[in-house]
């Protein structure tokens, strides 16, 4: 990992984020502050990153934005801004309107919240969000918009409603498979009984989100994603929270139902019940895969690179569930030192036993460096244990890798440039199912 | 004094009077083309939506270039898009070298510490960092809105580090708040290829010279010409203009994008330099021509029948090949012609809006007209005096007179046209054709380096992709049922242009 640069970042900046965000709230429309630029840096970046995801009801290039010129630099943008939001609210239909500032307004100190102020006044539904581009990345946009909403949108002192839960961590358009994941994820949690939120879904709605005070717990899946929101949420609304890794398969969903299990004080054995229920399905429609998987030898090393949801939920699927052997995981968030530990702990003890070499690196030209430590390579010996057969999951940036090692490899983490994705979803326990499926088409699609 | 000593070059609202909010009809502005484009005035817009800035076709540009990496000195998210334009890296390596390849770039990722004590010392570690790691032939150094804000000098710190580094550092100016026009890219790369890349680097190799070998070279250089593609071509497109080129004995030096950084200079030695895009080029070749005698051609875009054929004329006639090129251009025609028969049929009667980068837009819908549809509107990015000789072309044709929206994007004056004249088709750029698709109207993508639009060949392949599109148009149509745009309905209700010079004069006009 450079200290100067980003290689390729993975991610859009903080503004891309809350954008994406905002874009994917039912009825929701962004309303930029910022250079003209920063909306059509989006669209494309969705457009190679996304899964072939671009915009939804009023994204891409639909967005309203203020594009702030030099006269803004020079005399100030609030009253461009003023304009544009009043002008919004009569060409653009939607249900809530964010206030989103790029880099521009921010530098020069505009004021977004005296104006966004005046609107709400007057009962109009905006908030705003300062999500200056230097402020971070695309993950830390979504978190910035759910404070936000926690502070500024949601109603204030509702009692708490028994088995109602909000589910967050999965970052629109960030994860290419943000819909499935976000639908795979909520189905779990309706297994033991759950109301739950997930705010981004067709099945979500404004008004379930104003009411998302009522929730008796808000689940993260996530080590990072939406945690400060989380925090936030608690002080503002009272709701506790957990944080889980994103729950792929059939280990990890077993693992994430009795956490939440837990912390609700759900009964033991109805939980355990539904687990396995679901795990007697799993393995009811993996079982016929066991003639080929032995007789085609579809165990793999496997390199595995992601932002922090996917390295760890993927190294645990490969090493928990599909017996393979994850030798490097590779998380590429630039993750500050004192966060790192925690992450790492997430795959330092599998359930499979198997060990993975964790390490934080962003730039995809420095992953084989990576590997060839943590695997040395033949030295022209006649019997050396090489690194195969292998495979590569990561991002569309890690097919030159693969090729490299001479590996299949399939994209999953942002940017995935070469694959089309629409609601397909990995969590839970047909999300694994899936994944199995992936992961093994790589493999034979030669067949 | 030349543009090219500035560290800056001019936007073009100032050096071209370039403008992108108007409203007006194709006969209106075709016949303010005996007067002056000053006369329009450029407008301002009260409710605006998000477009892109010159970022972004800049780095389209920079990323192809083999053996560069793109550094880019802004806050993390500028530049996010070259996931996108990677595509076209990775196929455009492909179809010239038979291998895919991923562009690198980089950024120094500016944060709150940055903008507040200036980011320079970062610059200058990420540029030495980026030289020892890939060892690149050049680095452009390109500059986001945030160092145009704070006030860091790329240009000094390039001079600063160039020493200590063994690639050619480029400095490259894309503060997106400076210019509206976004064509302003154009004259940005070029502007730090023709201050740093025209001249060769290193000693002469001093050797005795078989002079045949010298003279045969001096014949090759008569008969190359620069063709000038800065990223709206594909190779298949290339291929075409290159075919055209070589049957009058004419070889391609095909330039700036997918060149090596070390073979820029080749341009300056070429016997005449041709644009494909007036919007593109005027730039680069006012200097070439300027500094190093390098004559050009810059008129008629080769797209259609006619633009194709009069871009050929122009070119044969600086080499006294009129005759050739007569029979090149007849027997091309008519070849082409009775291919496109096939299609006329469903094409008749059929109405289309065209919405592009100016240039891009007019020549298309010129195409549109010869094999049979009837252009019923068009939406130009923005609008300076290149253009005026094609909104002429089309106004001769126009059945009857339409819209010509002078707009960076903005889709809801387009959806509130596109309510009112219900064209059969639309043709957008790339995130373009979102709006007329929610409404059921049959799309097509403009611009797509991997399809042909150019030349001869190009009318072909588009006549046979729109036939497709509308043999059918289901996705659309379906889509069109069930979804709906994020207008208000009382917005289709207003008149388009109702935005339009709404808001107060600016403080500095």
């Amino acid at each position: 990992m450079s200290e100067h640069f980003v290689e390729r970042a993975r991610y859009f900046c903080s503004l891309g984020g809350a954008v994406s965000t905002v874009t994917a709230l039912p009825g929701g429309i962004p309303i930029l502050h910022s250079a003209s630029g920063c909306a059509g840096n989006f669209a494309w970046t969705q457009n190679g990153g996304s899964g072939l995801q671009v915009g939804g009801y009023c994204g891409s290039l639909t967005v309203p934005s203020s594009n702030v010129q030099e006269n803004e630099v020079v005399f100030g943008g609030e009253e461009r801004l003023r304009e544009q939001i009043a002008n919004t609210l009569q060409v653009m239909d939607g249900g809530l309107y964010v206030v989103l500032t790029g880099c521009v307004p921010e530098v020069i100190g505009d004021d977004i919240f005296a104006v966004v102020n005046d609107f709400r006044n007057e009962g109009a539904p905006v908030i705003g969000a300062a999500t200056g581009g230097f402020r971070g990345d695309s993950y830390w946009g979504y978190d910035l918009v759910l404070q936000a909403l926690a502070k500024d949108y949601l109603t204030k002192g509702l009692p708490k409603v028994k088995g109602r839960v909000n589910l967050w961590g999965v970052v629109p358009y960030m994860d290419p498979f943000w819909r499935g994941n976000l639908e795979g994820a909520r189905h779990l949690l309706e297994l033991i009984g759950l109301e739950v939120n997930t705010f981004f879904t067709p099945a979500d709605s404004l008004e379930r989100i104003k009411a998302a005070g009522s929730a008796e717990l808000n689940v993260v899946v996530s080590d990072r994603y939406g945690v400060e929101a989380a925090r936030q949420f608690e002080e503002r609304h009272g709701t506790p929270f957990v944080t889980a890794p994103l729950p792929i398969g059939v280990t990890a969903s077993e693992t994430f139902l009795r956490q939440v299990g837990a912390a609700l004080g759900l009964a033991e054995d109805a939980v355990g019940e539904v687990i396995a229920r679901e795990k007697r399905h799993y393995y009811q429609i993996l079982e016929p895969l066991t003639d080929c998987y032995n007789d085609l030898d579809l165990q793999r090393y496997a390199v595995v690179v992601g932002d922090a949801n996917y390295a760890v939920a993927l190294t645990r699927f490969l090493a928990d569930d599909l017996g393979w052997l994850p030798v490097l995981t590779v998380v590429t968030d630039r993750v500050q030192e004192q966060d790192q530990e925690g992450i790492a702990q997430r795959v330092a003890q599998l359930g499979s036993g198997y060990r993975t070499n964790l390490v934080f690196e962003s730039d995809a030209s420095e992953v084989l460096g990576h590997l060839n430590r943590v695997w040395p390579r033949s030295t022209g010996q006649k019997y050396h244990n090489g690194f195969s057969p292998a495979f590569v999951v990561g991002s569309s940036l890690e097919r030159e890798l693969a090729l490299q090692i001479g590996a299949p490899h399939l994209s999953v983490s942002f940017p995935v440039a070469n694959r089309a994705v629409l609601d397909r979803g990995y969590t839970g326990f047909r999300g694994g199912l899936r994944l199995a499926e992936d992961l093994i088409s790589a493999v034979v699609a030669g067949r | 004094m030349s543009y090219f000593d500035n560290k800056v070059p001019p936007k073009r609202e100032d050096r071209l009077q370039a403008v992108i909010a108007h409203k007006d009809s194709i006969c209106g502005i075709a016949n303010r083309g005996g007067g002056k484009s000053c006369l329009i005035q450029d407008g301002e817009r009260a409710f605006t939506q998000g477009t892109i800035c010159l970022l972004l076709p800049a780095l389209a540009m920079l990323n192809s270039l083999p053996d560069n990496v793109v550094l880019l000195h802004s806050a993390l998210g500028c530049g996010s898009c070259t996931h996108s334009q990677n595509a076209n890296v990775r196929t455009g390596s492909n179809a010239r070298w038979g291998k895919p390849k991923d562009g690198i770039w980089l950024s120094t990722a500016l944060d709150e510490t940055d903008v507040i004590n200036g980011g320079e010392g970062k610059l200058e570690q990420a540029i030495i960092e980026a030289d020892r790691r890939y060892r690149p032939a050049s680095i452009t150094i390109v500059a986001g809105c945030v160092p145009g804000i704070i006030g860091d000098d790329i240009d000094g710190v390039a001079q600063k580090v160039q020493p200590q580094v063994n690639a050619r550092l480029l400095p490259v100016h894309c503060e997106g708040f400076k210019t509206k026009i976004w064509a302003t890219a154009y004259d940005a790369v070029y502007h730090t290829i023709g201050r740093n890349l025209l001249v060769e680097r290193g000693e002469k190799q001093i050797t005795p010279q078989d002079e045949l070998e010298v003279f045969k070279e001096q014949q090759r250089l008569a008969r190359t010409v620069n063709l000038m593609n800065v990223s709206s071509m594909g190779r298949i497109d290339e291929l075409e203009l290159e075919r055209l080129l070589n049957s009058l004995g004419l070889e391609a030096n095909v330039f700036p994008v997918f060149a090596h950084p070390d073979s820029f200079v080749k341009a300056t030695r070429a016997a005449l330099s041709i644009s494909t895009c007036p919007t593109h080029d005027d730039y680069f070749l006012g200097y070439l021509e300027e500094r190093f005698g390098v004559p050009s051609l810059i008129q008629h875009m080769p797209i259609g029948i006619e633009n194709t054929s009069l871009w050929l004329r122009d070119v044969a006639a600086k080499f006294g090949l009129e005759e050739q090129a007569e029979l090149l251009i007849a027997s091309e025609e008519a070849e082409l012609r009775q291919a496109l028969e096939e299609f006329r049929p469903l094409f008749e009667g059929k109405t289309v809006f065209i919405s592009a980068g100016e240039f891009r837009a007019l020549a298309t819908a010129r195409l549109l007209q010869e094999i049979g549809l009837e252009v019923v509107g068009i939406r130009s990015f923005h609008h300076d005096e290149f253009a005026e000789v094609e909104y002429e072309k089309l106004a001769r044709e126009a059945k009857s007179d339409y819209v010509v929206d002078i707009a960076n994007v903005q889709p809801f004056e387009e959806a509130n046209l596109l309510k009112r004249l219900k064209p059969d088709l639309f043709l957008g750029h790339a995130n373009g054709n979102m709006t007329a698709a929610k409404l059921g109207v049959a799309t097509h993508v403009i611009y797509n380096t991997g399809l042909a639009y150019i030349g001869y060949r190009g009318v072909y392949e588009v006549a046979r992709r729109l036939y497709r599109q509308l043999s059918n148009p289901s996705y659309n149509k379906r889509l069109a049922e069930n979804v709906r745009l994020p207008y208000a309905e009382s917005w289709y209700q207003a008149e388009p242009f109702t935005y339009l010079n709404s808001r107060g004069r600016s403080v500095n006009e």
